[in-house]
Order: C-alpha cells, then structure tokens, then sequence
C-alpha cells in the first residue's frame, strides 16, 4: 500500500465567510448540557404537574394514572433536548437558519484544535474524539451491565432464599439486559467504526461530523433515563418488555421507552454516517476490492441497524402512547394485538444479534490477517457472507414467535429462513479459518483471542440452529438454553470478540501501549468462566428451567450453583482486563505507530494521530492484505517453480 | 513446534515436484495427500467420534425429569439426538484446525512483528467448494428434518393416533387453560362444573387444550410432556399432546408475566382411565355430552 505522507501544515483556500466566529458554541459542553437538560426537565415537570396531572385519565385495563407517566415521559424528553440544546448540539442549525453558517475557525474549534483533554468533554466534532468517549460510555455500560449479572447470579446461586424482591429482582434482569444491548450495539461500531475506520479509508473525518457529535451526546443524554428508571420501580418486564404486562409497569416504564426512542435516533444518524462516509469518502485508488473488510462489516451492521431499528422505535412510541394517552394498539381489550407488538419489537430483535456479532467478525479478520502474516482467505466470500446475513437476517424474525400461536404455519418458512442464515454465517468462519490455515500465528493477546471467539462463535452458532427448529425450540423457547445460546452469541463472540478488538486497536486510540500480561490474565480468566458459566446453563435449560426465574426447581440446584461459581469468576476476569485498559491507558509506555507490522492506513499515520489525519491524503495501490510468502504448495510450471524457490527466504 | 516450516524441503512432509498442472481430481488427491491435510482429517474423525456421545448427554439431562412423557417429547428428542450428530463434524472440524494452527503450524512470539510470513493464500477452490456445500447440505437436511418433524408432532397434537402400540379411537378430551397472574386454571368442558389447579389427565387419550390469559401474556410449558404455547390476553390458542407415561409432571409458565412469574407452576397428573374417572367424580363433575 503506497501512502504519500507528507507531514506539513498546508493552507487551504476558505470560501467566503458569513458570520463572525466565536458565539454560543465555544462555551458549550457537558457542563452546560447537564445545566440545560436539569434546567428543562424541572420546568417540564412543574409545567406539566400542574397541567398533566390533574386533567389525567385513568387507564381503563390498569388503574393507573395515565397523567403521571405522561408527566414522567415529558420530563424525561425534556432532559434530552435540554441537554442536547445545552451542549450546543442545535448551534449550527440555528445560526444556518439565521443565514450565517460555522466559519473555518469555528469548525476547527469544533473539532477540537488546541483544546487538550477538554474537547472529550465537549460537542467535539473529530471522529477520533467521538471513538474515545465511545469507548469510555461502552466500558461504563458494561460495568453498569456485569454488575447486575453479578446480582442476578447471586440470586440464582442462593437456592435456599430470595436475596431480593421478586420486583427488584425482575427489574434487574430488564435493567441488565437492555443496558448490555446497548452497550454491545456501540461496542465495537462506536468506539472502532469512529475512530479506525474514517483513517481506514483514508478520509480525514466522518462524512458528517457534527452529526457525529450528535450521534454520540444523543446516545449520552439516552442512558440517564434507563437509569433513573431503576429508581422509579424499574423496567420489570425483561428486555423485551411485552405488551401488557409493560401497562402494568411502574412510573419508571417510561424511562425504557425515552431511552429506545432516543437511542434509536442516535444509531440512525451513526448509521447514515458510516455508511456515508465509506461511500463517499475513501481514498483515492481505494476500489471497492480494496475496502477493509473492517468497514465492510461496519456498514453491513448499520445498514441493518438502520433499517430495522426504527421497528423497535415504533414498537415504544405505540407503547409509550399505550400508556399515556389510552390508544390500544397492543391491548386486546380495546381491539390491539399482542402479537402486533411481538412482531415489531423481534423485527430489531433479531437482526441486533447479526447488528453486534458482524462487525466484531469483520474485526477478528482484520486482526488476523496481522497476526498470521497472511492475505485474508478470501474477500469476495467474506464480502457474500455479510451480504447473505443482512439479506437472511430480514426474515428471519418470527423464530422468536414460534410458541406465540400467532401464525402456526408461519413457522415452516422462517425455520427455512433461520437455518439457511447458518450458510452465510458458514463463509465467515471460513474465511477466518482459511486464513488461520498454514499461517505461523505470531502469539499475542489479539490473536489468541480470535481462537477464543472462534470456539465461541461455533458453539453460539451449532446452539443456534437446535433453536431455530421448531420441534426443538418447543422444549427450549422461554428456557436457559435459550439465555445460554444468546449469551454464547452477544457475549462470546460479540463482546469477547470486542475485547480483541479493543487490545489491537489500543495503541493506535490512545497512543499507549496496552498491558498485555494483565490483560491476557484478565481475558482468560473470563473466558474459562465464561465456559462455565453458560455451559451449565445449558444443562439447566435442558433440564427444563425457565428463564427470568428467581426461585426454581431444586433439581435445577446444581446446575445453578456452578453458573454462578462460573460468573464470578467472569467478574474478576473483567475486573482485571478493565484494570489493564485503565492502567495501560494512564501509565502505558508511549506506542509506536504501528507495532503490529500491519500494512492497514489507520497503522501508517503517526500515532498520536493528528487533527484530520493525514496531511496528504493518501493514494491506495493494493488491498491492505498484502502479506506472505509464495505459497511453496502450490503447482507451478516448471520455470515459474524456479522461480518461486529463489525467491522464496 | 514454532520453527516447523510446512514449505517443501527435504524432509518427508514435501510433495513429489510437480512437473505438470493436474486435472482437478488428481489437485483434489494432492491436497489431500498433504500431511497436515491428513493429520487434521484423523484429528476432525477424533473429535467427531467424542462430540457424538453428548447427544447422549443432552437427552440424559432432559430425562431427567421423567422425560419424555409423550410421543411429542420423543420426536423433540430424536431431533435433538440427530441434530447434535449432524452438527458434531462442523464442530469437530473448527476445533481441529484450530488445534492444529496452535501446535501444528506453530506460534512465534516476541515484541516485534515476525519477520517470516506465512504462504500467502488468497482461496482455494477444493476448499471453498466442499466447506460451501457440507455446510448447505448439512443445513437443508436439517431443514427438511425439522419440517417433517414439525409436521408430526403438530399431527400429533391435533389428536392424531401416536406411532404406539396403544388402540387410541377415543376422541379427545378438552381442557380449557387459563394462565392469570400467577396460577394455571383447568377447566374440563367435557364435564360440568369441574375446575382444578392441577391438571389430572388419563393416559393414552389425546388431550386437546384451549389456552388463553385473563391479563398478560403466559406461556403454557408442560415440560415432560414435550409441549408449549403462549396463554395471551384476548385470544385462544391451541396444542395437544397424548400423555403416554403415568406418573406426575411439571408444568411452568415460559414467558415473563410479572412479579411471582417464577412461582406460576402447577403439577399435571397423568392417571389410569378409570382413576380419572372417579377423579372427575370427586370433583362433582358430570358428563355434558
Ligand atoms: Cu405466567
């Protein structure tokens, strides 16, 4: 890959100016945010209770007050656009709309130029700034996520009593699981989609950066919500809260419901700006052979985030007004369907799983393609593979539905649909074992981790397909086998897969070098508890033990206990490779540019990778798998033979 | 083994030089003759022949219950037995190559990039035709396996005479379930006025169940018996199974359904004919029709 690199400041010529820099948004950031989004919620809420309140009706189905949960999802909606107004997030658009737009000077305040660390606090536009505070909401989420898995397995590991309250107990399961969707959505697309792939391509920021910016504080002002929720009677209806048992939800149900709606809003505009940004902006010569397969995986995940995400976001509007203003579109008694909200809801619910498992493949290829000093196996099947899964994954969501009795006859077609997704899933782990095939692995913690991701992978996947069997998933839907499979999937490969990623790219985002003695003891602590963990559970679920259960069965006993042995060990695991990311990120000794020998663009530019990367855009004459040897296998004329020897080392 | 070096050399892992492009038969016999090639078949064979035994493994722990209880729950586990089998070479495969990239084609380490790459292989077409097909045919199979699985045990919940040996030309008796927050009701329409919280059934009879919810959506499991089917508000849905053990059962609600969700479970009793019938009489039941 021939990259031109010239590191000199050039000027560049600026179109007219309209306005005078300076204004609002130089004094915005969190702080204000956090000013605005608490300002205007309290007056949302003292507006609205004396108004909401008072005219409130009651819903007919559950006695409740409807005026409250209003009451509570206007001041939710008003902490969002507080914040979002506070942090400067509408700047822009109200100075376009008064026909002065960002001067030259203002968008490099934007992007952070000479701010120091205050621009991660910030509506910074700079792609590399959004990937790090990405990575720090992702690392949050998951602390928040693992803490009540901890619980929840305390719980089940205490056979003999109830730890917590049935109610607290089930709005920990709702709180942890949708919390971890979230976070496993942004855990690799977030943090890497925004910081690798932009340099990846060759573009020198997103194709949108104050939508970027936007993205990320949107998804920031979304979790407070989901948080608050847990101090409001929780969200006790599991993550996929169905309808009717959410009407009956507390005051704290909204929370929920805020946060999808604005979390679906905040992957839309990521999405676009992925997608955008990979087609439009890539370097020159880079053709579409060229394209890392990385981004590749980026933009089949959020073409379907983009697509099937609104479903889930239409699922909320209609419960939240469910709620609020007595429509019945999911309440039976007054002529809605339940099957209408199961519908919807697994429309996202489904291709979430391909929306979290995709790129974290894509990042497994590219790590070891590095790793085993090999081309990838094969572009074009890899390539197919995504396609097939973003085609398949669009019908395939009524295998959640098989045990609803909605449509009986529905279920041979989508278990046609569902196992056919295992093709497509089949090229993937082709490609990543034709490249692992024959190479030396140059033994480090990412390349290691790829194995690990592998055997999860396979069985996430081999689980999968018993599952999307009717006959089988008569027995196992709404069992353990269920919770052990989907944790094989989004935790095995999704989150392990994650971890990978992280400890490659690490030097490259924070121009450190990651501690990889902590980290591989932090990474294979989880991973044998990991095995533990949800291989037990399989037992249990085959034994026949419902999910979301805080007392059981005591033949389930044993089963549970050694989960929960398992989970802990997981915790410390976790514990140890966050100390690692934390330790390495305050104290790491500085990294090279490019530590790894990897012939990608993101490992040519310097690290710390400066204000719009690349002082020279660059010109790509390969893809970026140009390594190895002549394979000495395989057949060769005679002369071409010879060849091939004496240039062999 | 990090400084083995699969190039040909010397030494016996070599090919014979090649002094001509092969047919694709005789491509396919070279590769095949590879030692690493062969070396990882034993090794796939190997693991295949351990993974299979926990077919037997998974129906141990599914019987553990008294499991299976009906021709639906044997179908369920024959299924599961034959996915399990089918699946085992692809797992076995991964595994073997896997294994055999660690301590086969060996490992380098050290703080630098290696300076020795490894064979640049960009596809291979024997490889990438046999990995496709296996894995589609092995998909459909399991396609048309779970359709016509599906097919029968749906019969057999429609009141279908079960492959056994039992004369069955009873019709079926009906049980009307109703899930509400947090118990099971059974109510025998066949018989006035009987209504219990446990579900007493004669054995060899087809049962058929109506099944609805009073508030939020339930999921009727019975577990050893092989069936389930959400109870939701507003609406009937339907199952069936014949019970072909004696003996007492669980069932459980499947689906989140609010506070004491973990406590909606109830017992299904499967008696002789007459048992049930001095049960139904117990209970001031009398034939409706
Ligand atoms: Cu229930």
């Amino acid at each position: 890959m021939s990259t031109a690199t010239v590191h000199e400041h050039v000027d560049v010529p600026q179109p007219p100016q309209h306005g005078r820099p300076g204004g609002y948004l130089r004094r915005a950031s969190i702080l204000t945010g956090l000013v605005g989004g608490i300002g205007l919620a309290l007056v949302v809420y003292w507006v609205g209770s004396l108004w909401l309140v008072p005219w409130g009706t009651t819903n007919a189905v559950t006695n409740l007050q409807v005026g409250a949960d209003a009451l509570w999802a206007a001041t939710f909606a008003g902490w969002v656009i507080g914040f979002m107004a506070g942090i400067g997030a509408f700047a822009g658009p109200i100075r376009w709309a008064l026909g002065r737009d960002l001067t030259h000077a203002d968008a490099e305040y934007l992007a952070g130029r000479d701010q120091g660390k205050w621009r991660y606090w910030r509506y910074t536009t700079d792609h590399k700034v959004v990937g790090v505070q990405y990575l720090v909401m992702t690392l949050i989420l998951f602390g928040v996520g693992g803490f009540l898995a901890m619980l929840i397995r305390t719980e089940l590991g205490v056979t003999w009593a109830e730890v917590f309250s049935p109610d607290f107990y089930n709005s920990i399961i709702g709180t942890h699981g949708i919390v971890m969707i979230i976070a496993m959505i942004i855990a690799i697309t977030g943090p890497l989609g925004n910081f690798v792939v932009p340099i990846m391509i060759g573009a020198r920021d997103m194709a949108f950066p104050r939508l970027n910016a936007l993205s990320f504080w949107l998804l920031f002002a979304a979790v407070p919500p989901l948080i608050a929720s847990l101090f409001m009677g929780g969200i006790r209806d599991g993550w996929s809260v169905y309808q009717p048992l959410s009407a009956q939800a507390p005051t704290g149900g909204v929370g929920y419901q805020i946060t999808i709606i604005t979390f679906a809003i905040s992957t839309g505009i990521a999405s676009v700006n992925l997608i955008t940004t990979t087609v439009k902006m890539r370097a020159r010569g880079m053709t579409w052979n060229r394209v890392p397969v990385f981004a590749i995986g980026i933009i089949a995940s959020s073409v379907m985030g983009l697509i099937w995400f609104p479903m889930f976001q239409y699922s909320q509007i209609m419960s939240l007004s469910d709620r609020m203003i007595s429509t019945s579109f999911f309440n039976p008694l007054g002529g809605g369907s339940v099957w209408l909200y199961e519908n919807l809801f697994w429309l996202l619910g489904h291709p979430e799983v391909y929306v979290i498992v995709v790129p974290a493949t894509a990042a497994l290829m590219e790590i070891v393609v590095v790793f085993m000093r090999k081309p990838l196996f094969s572009y074009k099947i890899a390539v197919a593979g995504f396609a097939g899964i973003v085609g398949i994954s669009s019908i395939v969501w009524v295998h959640h539905m098989y045990m609803t009795g909605w449509a009986p006859s529905t279920n041979y077609p989508f278990m046609l649909s569902t196992e056919m997704i295992s093709i497509p899933f089949g090229f993937l782990v082709l490609v990543l074992l034709g490249t692992i095939w024959r190479g030396k692995a140059w033994a480090r913690l990412p390349m290691l981790a790829v194995y690990a991701v592998i055997w999860n992978k396979v069985v996430g996947g081999i689980t999968g397909v018993y599952l999307s069997d009717t006959p089988v998933d008569q027995y196992m839907h709404g069992s353990m086998f269920v919770v052990a499979h989907f944790h094989f999937m989004l935790m095995g490969a999704g989150l392990f897969g994650a971890m990978a990623a992280i400890s490659f790219w690490f030097p490259k985002m924070t121009a450190r070098t990651f501690d990889e003695r902590i980290g591989s003891i932090g990474f294979w602590t989880a991973f044998i508890g990991f095995q533990v963990t949800f291989f037990s559970m399989f037992v249990a679920g085959l034994q026949g033990q419902p999910r979301r259960v805080l007392q059981f069965d005591g033949a389930f006993n044993v089963s549970n206990w050694i989960s929960t042995i398992g989970a802990y060990v997981i915790g410390i695991g976790m514990l140890i490779f966050l100390a690692a990311i934390i330790v390495s990120w305050r104290r790491g000794p500085a990294a090279p540019a490019n530590p790894w020998g990897s012939k990608s663009l993101e490992w040519q530019v310097e690290t710390p990778v400066p204000l719009e990367n690349f002082p020279v855009l660059p010109v790509v004459t390969s893809d970026p798998y140009d390594y190895g040897v002549p394979d000495p296998y395989e057949v060769k004329e005679p002369a071409e033979a010879e060849d091939a020897k004496v240039g062999a080392p | 083994m990090s400084t083995t070096d699969d190039r040909p050399s010397a030494d016996a892992d070599g090919p014979e030089e090649p002094t001509n492009r092969p047919v694709p038969a005789d491509h396919f016999r070279e590769w095949v003759s590879r030692p690493y090639v062969r070396r990882i078949i034993v090794i796939t064979v190997v693991l295949t022949l351990v993974i299979i035994p926990m077919a037997w493994l998974t129906l141990h722990f599914m019987n553990l219950s008294g499991a299976p209880a009906s021709p639906i729950m044997s179908e369920i586990e024959k299924t599961m037995f034959v996915f399990t089998v089918v699946s085992a070479p692809l797992m076995a495969i991964t595994l073997a190559i896997l294994l055999y990239s660690i301590f086969g084609w060996g490992r380098v380490s050290g703080d630098k990039p290696p300076m020795q790459e490894s064979p640049a292989i960009r596809g291979n077409r024997t490889a990438t035709i046999l990995w496709i097909s296996v894995t589609s045919v092995l998909a459909f199979f399991l396609v048309v396996w779970g359709m016509i699985e599906l097919a029968t045990i749906s019969a057999y919940s429609y009141g279908a005479t079960p492959a056994s040996d039992q004369p069955n030309s009873q019709k079926p008796l009906v049980v009307n379930v109703t899930g509400q927050q947090w118990v099971w009701t059974f109510e025998y329409p066949d018989y006035q006025g009987v209504t219990s919280a446990t579900l007493v059934v004669p054995k060899d009879r087809p049962i058929y169940f109506n099944v609805t919810s009073k508030d939020v959506v339930h999921n009727f499991w019975a577990v050893e018996m092989g069936i389930k089917i959400d109870a939701n508000p507003g609406a009937v849905t339907n199952t069936g199974v014949t019970p072909t053990k004696l003996g007492t059962f669980n069932i459980r609600c499947a689906e989140l359904c609010g506070l004491h969700h973990a406590y909606m479970e109830t017992s299904m009793k499967v008696v002789k004919p007459d048992e049930f019938d001095s049960w139904i009489r117990e209970m001031g039941g009398r034939r409706t029709a």
